[in-house]
């Protein structure tokens, strides 16, 4: 897919760099966040400590020396909830638990899904505004916001999911059309029932990225890819991104059976664990997926967003990701 | 033929109004070690209370202590089991809840009673029969993670041991019905054998009471021929999965009790009143047995806002209602 990148103006290094999505928000911002939701702070004095943040993340990917950047997503709250807000068609519920005592709001789909204008537009340009390398765009998928959401409208999951894939079509062209060359569909859902994946994922896919002269990335978590490999290859994505380290990398011995057949960008570190892997660590995963991959076919990031660590233990994870590649990229060329 | 309204298992212990969120306030300050675990289960225990009064207003006919004191259906149990330890957080099914997994990492068995005392407790508040609910022996093994050098036969077996004590002792306790969750048969068809054995052994233990055998998150058309034949009184299926298993049902008839999980337990809309009662008109002809239930397709603890629950509960009591009258 190198070719796919260097006909968009794209020139990554071997390896490219680059992040899931989300980064950690700062006390205050959370605290500003929650004063917003209760009315206590108006939406332009936050929107102002979104862009101070986005600012200060943006200067960081950039020192830490990623090659593909991301806005860092100061401005969303959970994946789905925050794209539901911005469509049309859609309530959000009361509370629902999860585990413990981890409780959350989820959208219910009430009527026509559509697309009122651009979400993530505004926020893509200001973020590539202050930055030199490129910066994704990210979108939550449209089997995930279905699968994420009560839907009271649509007969089935399938013709909501093709609902929300035409609004989302909507959006990925808005970001090609502002300029974004990667653009990143996030579908952590996706293996949640396999036998959908043939049945209508796919063909969802194919409506949000048909016509779209970008290079598209897939972002799947938590995944049983057993259920779901090699059949995901059918997705109309150049990239899928997916968690390795968490998964003790037994997707390496599935590529293994069936060859991997797009590129990859290759999880290498633990986002649940607050322990930072050393870049031995992080070199060895790598070297693990060079012995099924090409190299052209690798990018590197860590497995999911970042948003659960804190700065520091973002900051540490990132380092030792990017020094890994860099050794790697050096034995690469001798 | 009597159709009753039944609750199928969890019931949200929260919900927006600020009285009713005791629980969790009560839930981070026992975290944060402000409050005993005693002063926890006071609050556990009021909570029990307001959800059966909360299911026998919305008109139900058997309802369940709601579950509000477990983390989820897998770790409640084997959290009180020798031979187990409770691991980090996986998806429960295709949901968006998660459970501890256990590891099994020595011979099972219970140190104590697992689900007695929160049953007492709750018979003790309900004017309504209360229905103890209890993870299946193969659904338990098969979420574990296995460190034993046995197979899973043999862990199917010792939780099956665990579960035949926790029944007998409910039975004794004065239950009428006692529902076991075999969830996690449907996707491992297969191991089907495993199942009858472990049911086997947990029937013989049920005195004067009578099993329910109730399973969800998946079709359960391709095993409905066995699952009829277990040794169970009543068998419940998730009709949301199975759009094939009305017809199924009309064509090989049904001997047992049935549990219709016709309702959807994991969407906020309401059932239409025709839709449910066109079913129940197909299958009813062919039922063999006296009594029926009609009740959500799962438990809706993890899977709704505690309103829409309610609402839920009432509609179907509606429908219930409605086809006593027309069936
Ligand atoms: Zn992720």
């Amino acid at each position: 897919m190198r070719e796919k990148l260097k006909k968009l103006g794209l020139k990554l290094p071997l390896l490219p760099t680059t992040t899931v999505g989300s980064f950690p928000k700062p006390p205050h911002l959370l605290e500003a966040r929650r004063k917003s939701a209760a009315g206590q702070l108006d939406a332009g004095e936050l929107h102002r400590l979104e862009e101070q943040t986005t600012r200060e993340w943006v200067a960081l990917q950039e020192e830490v020396g990623l090659d593909v950047l991301v806005d860092g997503e100061m401005y969303r709250g959970d994946m789905a909830t925050y794209f539901a807000k911005n469509l049309e068609g859609f309530k959000i519920s009361g509370l629902v638990r999860s585990y413990g005592n981890r409780y959350y709001r989820k959208p219910i789909i009430v009527g026509e899904v559509r697309w009122r204008g651009p979400i993530t537009v505004e926020w893509w340009k200001f973020t590539q505004g202050l930055a030199k390398k490129p910066v994704k765009g990210v979108v939550t998928g449209p089997y995930t916001m279905m699968d994420w959401s009560f839907n009271e409208y649509y007969p089935s999951r399938r013709e909501a999911c093709l609902a929300l894939a035409k609004a989302l079509h909507e959006e990925v062209k808005a970001l090609a059309k502002a300029g974004v060359k990667i653009i990143q569909i996030d579908e952590p859902a996706i293996s949640a029932r396999p036998e959908e994946l043939p049945e209508f994922a796919i063909g969802a896919m194919r409506t949000v990225t048909r016509g779209v002269d970008a290079y598209f990335i897939s972002h799947i978590c938590y995944g049983a890819f057993e259920f779901i490999y090699p059949g995901m290859l059918e997705l109309p994505v150049e990239n899928f991104d997916l968690e390795m380290s968490n998964s003790e990398l037994d997707l390496i011995e599935l590529f293994r059976e069936h060859l991997f057949s797009k590129d990859l960008s290759f999880g290498v570190v633990d986002v649940h664990s607050h322990i930072v892997e050393d870049a031995a660590t992080v070199r060895q995963r790598i070297q693990r997926a060079l012995e099924v991959l090409k190299p052209e076919q690798l990018w590197i990031d860590p497995d999911c967003g970042l948003k659960t660590r804190t700065r520091e233990e973002t900051v540490n994870k990132l380092k030792a990701m990017v020094g890994a590649v860099r050794e790697v990229r050096g034995s690469l060329k001798s | 033929m009597e159709l009753l309204a039944a609750s199928t298992g969890s019931y949200p212990r929260i919900g927006n109004r600020p009285e009713q969120q005791r629980h969790r306030q009560a839930y981070a300050q026992l975290e944060r070690g402000e409050i005993s675990n005693e002063e926890f289960e006071r609050v556990q225990n009021g909570v029990t209370r307001e959800v059966i009064e909360e299911q026998v207003r919305a008109g139900l006919d058997v309802v369940t202590d709601g579950q509000v004191g477990w983390y989820d259906p897998i770790s409640h149990f084997a959290r009180k089991l020798e031979g187990c330890e409770i691991d980090g957080l996986l998806r429960f099914f295709d949901t968006n809840s998660y459970f501890r997994q256990p590891i099994v990492t020595g011979e099972i068995r219970r140190r104590e009673p697992i689900l007695e005392g929160e049953f007492i407790f709750a018979k003790g508040v309900s004017p309504k029969p209360v229905k103890p609910v209890v993870t299946g022996p193969y659904t338990l093994a098969k979420l574990s993670i296995n460190r034993r050098g046995v197979g899973l036969a043999e862990l199917v077996h010792e939780f099956a041991r665990v579960i035949a004590q926790e029944v007998s002792e409910l039975a004794k306790a004065g239950a009428e019905l006692i529902q076991i969750d075999e969830p996690a048969i449907l996707k491992n068809r297969n191991e089907f054998g495993l199942l009858k054995n472990a049911l086997e052994e947990v029937a013989a233990g049920k005195g004067k009471a009578k099993l329910a055998l109730y399973t969800y998150f998946g079709d359960a058309t391709p095993l409905y021929d066995k699952l009829v034949k277990l040794p169970v009184d009543v068998v419940g299926f998730d009709f949301t999965y199975s759009p094939g298993l009305p017809k199924l049902i009309a064509r090989l008839g049904c001997e047992k009790g049935l549990g219709l999980g016709l309702i959807d337990g994991r969407n906020t809309k309401l059932e239409g009143e025709r839709e449910v009662i066109e079913v129940l008109k197909l299958i009813a002809p062919t039922i063999g047995s006296e009594r029926v239930y009609l009740n959500p397709s799962c438990g809706l603890g993890e899977y709704l806002p505690r309103e829409v629950a309610f609402k839920k509960l009432q509609n179907m009591v509606a429908i219930a209602k409605k086809a006593g009258e027309l069936i």
